[in-house]
């Protein structure tokens, strides 16, 4: 083989290695191995089918977190990491120049948007996501943070949360 | 020239030059260590890096020129003298600023070691083109050992044994030429000579600076990878990156192969960007992934490296002022390497970060497990994250002990699975851009190269 030849050789050698291993890096998924995207808040999420008690509850934490980070024009992950402690609460209010007023506010309106999505999903009756709303109209902030933290307590226990109007509701629920 | 044997001369020539250029990569390793203990940052930390290389690149010229006129002998022995020197203060130092201003100090005493020692091989191996051989080769199996040295000493003894290593080696690398220093001062030498310099290969040095860029980018980017990111330690770190300097010497074999430097240098950019290009695309972050490109980088750092230097050298006298200048040049890549990546890695890694902490509370989120497990899960996490300083944590002691209940210990460790897997998707990521840049440094040298003529195809 000719000195030149063998310099083409060589070239030639070194492109298509370099092009082969990028290619075949990238036809593995090279170009898309990165962190999931989140999902915009203000999105409607699809609820999967309740099989129990816990996953109702779960979804239902999620479209409240999803109505209040919608409302609050922030992620629905990053309201959940705020609202684990009150220290974290605190930065993320100072950060976004809000009071608990204000808060409370958008939870309240996720945890109705929660109500509705429940309602159309077949988890919760109609004739129970009526109370409900106009219950979690009045509550304070720590116990509708409580209520996204542990929504069991409203599938699990209508009685408790609602009072005495929960006897008869209890009888209606799906 | 003297009565020191040629032999133990040469090696300990070949043994300067391989210690100093070790030198501007052997502390990549350490970083990390250096990072956390000395308490700065990563922009601050690079200067550990930076500061070396910064000096060797002004300093190399120079410290020819001295050489010419003081005698390579006495230049080399002085050198190496102050390099162990410096060496020791850094491995002493307690803080950036010492340990920057010792690494500068070392600098000084490399470049004059380094340059005089490219005067002093002609006349102990027999020949110019062999001298600039020896001299190469000894530069870049020092370049491409030093992290993994460095990996090791890190893991098995401590940053600082780094250097304090570096105080006897350098030592008895002088021993040898210390016979040539006497000769010197008796002897004198040739006034003549210095008149003769001849101008600097532009092209070959600017596609030098360029390439050197470009590995460099290779070298540390990927240490931080395995180490910052994928948590490795420094010596499973440094065992991974043995694979660049082990290609490098397939590398050395297949240059012979080709006449042509302009080819050899042309295909070794070539593989050193795809190389990087790889790493900037990897499907998983998984260490065995890694190979591939690091071959790709190994053989083509060996090839370009070896026919840029020897063209720069090629015909030019004195050989150690155009030395000077091919160190000069790659050192001064290094440099605008870093200086361009660090911003650019530093601003990455935060971004993926939140992005990953974002992906990774939705995946605690949508688990499915019970809500009070989920906020104690949470906290745990956020507090791992907050200890770790930014570093990626390893996220599976925060989900011990798990669960005695069947199906929520399967969806606890399908969420500590799905959650790593974000974290390190994130961590992987972080750095793409980055060797996509060091890449393109790489491709860019390719410009030089082409418009060379003294290098014909």
């Amino acid at each position: 083989m000719s000195p030149a030849l063998r310099a083409q050789v060589l070239v030639g050698a070194a492109i298509v290695s370099a092009v082969a291993l990028v290619g075949v890096y990238l036809a593995a998924g090279g170009s898309s191995y990165t962190p999931e995207k989140t999902q915009d808040p203000c999105e409607p999420r699809a609820w999967s089918n309740p099989q129990s008690l816990g996953e109702i509850a779960n979804q239902f934490s999620n479209s409240a977190l999803d109505g209040a980070a919608c409302q609050l024009g922030v992620s629905r992950e990053e309201l959940a990491r705020a609202l684990a402690t009150p220290e974290a609460r605190e930065r993320f209010t100072e950060r976004y120049g809000i009071d608990d007023a204000k808060l409370a506010q958008a939870i309240r309106a996720g945890l109705v948007r929660a109500v509705d999505d429940a309602e159309d999903a077949g988890a919760l009756s109609p004739l129970v996501g009526g109370p409900l709303r106009a219950t979690i109209e009045e509550i304070p902030l720590d116990q509708a943070i409580e209520l996204i933290n542990n929504a069991r307590t409203i599938f699990g226990d209508v009685q408790g949360f609602l009072g005495p109007a929960g006897d008869l509701l209890e009888e209606l629920l799906p | 020239m003297s009565d020191a044997a040629p032999r133990p001369r040469a090696a300990a020539l070949a043994l300067a030059v391989g210690l100093v250029l070790a030198d501007a990569s052997i502390v990549v390793l350490a970083l990390p260590d250096i990072y956390r203990e000395l308490d700065t940052s990563v922009a601050g930390v690079t200067w550990v890096l930076i500061s070396f290389n910064l000096v060797m690149a002004l300093a190399a010229v120079p410290a020819a020129l001295i050489a010419r006129r003081v005698g390579p002998g006495r230049t080399a022995a002085i050198g190496l003298a102050v390099f162990a020197g410096a060496g020791l203060a850094c491995g002493v130092a307690e803080d950036l600023s010492t340990l920057i201003l010792a690494r500068c100090v070392q600098a000084l005493g490399g470049a004059a070691a380094v340059t005089a020692a490219l005067e002093l091989l002609p006349a102990t191996v027999g020949s110019e083109r062999r001298a600039a051989a020896v001299w190469a080769g000894a530069g870049a199996t020092g370049a491409a050992l030093g992290p993994a040295i460095g990996g090791l000493l890190t893991e098995l003894v401590s940053w600082q044994s780094i250097f304090l290593i570096q105080v006897p080696v350098a030592l008895a690398a002088a021993v040898p030429i210390l016979a040539v220093a006497r000769h010197e001062a008796a002897t004198g030498i040739l006034p003549t000579e210095l008149r003769q310099t001849g101008r600097p290969h532009l092209l070959a040095n600017a596609a030098l600076a360029m390439v050197s860029a470009s590995i460099a980018a290779a070298l540390f980017l990927l240490v931080l990878l395995l180490i910052e990111g994928w948590r490795l330690t420094p010596i499973g770190a440094a065992i991974v990156v043995t694979a660049m300097p082990l290609a490098a010497v397939l590398g050395s074999r297949i240059g012979p192969l080709v006449p042509s430097a302009k080819a050899r240098a042309a295909a070794g950019a070539i593989l050193v960007s795809g190389g990087l290009a790889g790493l900037a695309y990897l499907p998983k972050a998984e260490v065995a992934l890694t190979l591939p490109p690091q071959i790709l980088v190994g053989i083509g750092l060996s090839l370009v490296l070896s026919a840029l230097t020897e063209t720069a050298l090629s015909g030019r006298a004195p050989q150690a002022i155009h030395g000077g200048w091919t160190i000069s040049a790659r050192h001064a890549g290094v440099v605008i390497g870093l200086l361009a990546l660090t911003p650019l890695f530093t601003a990455d890694i935060a971004d993926q970060r939140e992005d990953a902490i974002e992906a990774g509370t939705a995946v605690v989120l949508d688990a499915r497990v019970s809500p009070l497990l989920k906020i104690e899960l949470a906290q745990r996490v956020g507090d791992r994250l907050e200890d770790e300083k930014g570093k990626v944590p390893t996220i599976g002691p925060v989900f011990e002990p798990l669960p005695e209940d069947e199906d929520e210990r399967a969806a606890v460790v399908e969420l500590r699975d799905e959650l790593q897997d974000q974290l390190d998707r994130g961590a992987t990521h972080a750095f793409s851009p980055s060797f996509l840049l060091g890449a393109l440094l790489g491709l860019l040298a390719l410009i030089p190269i082409g418009l060379s003529r003294r290098m014909d195809l």
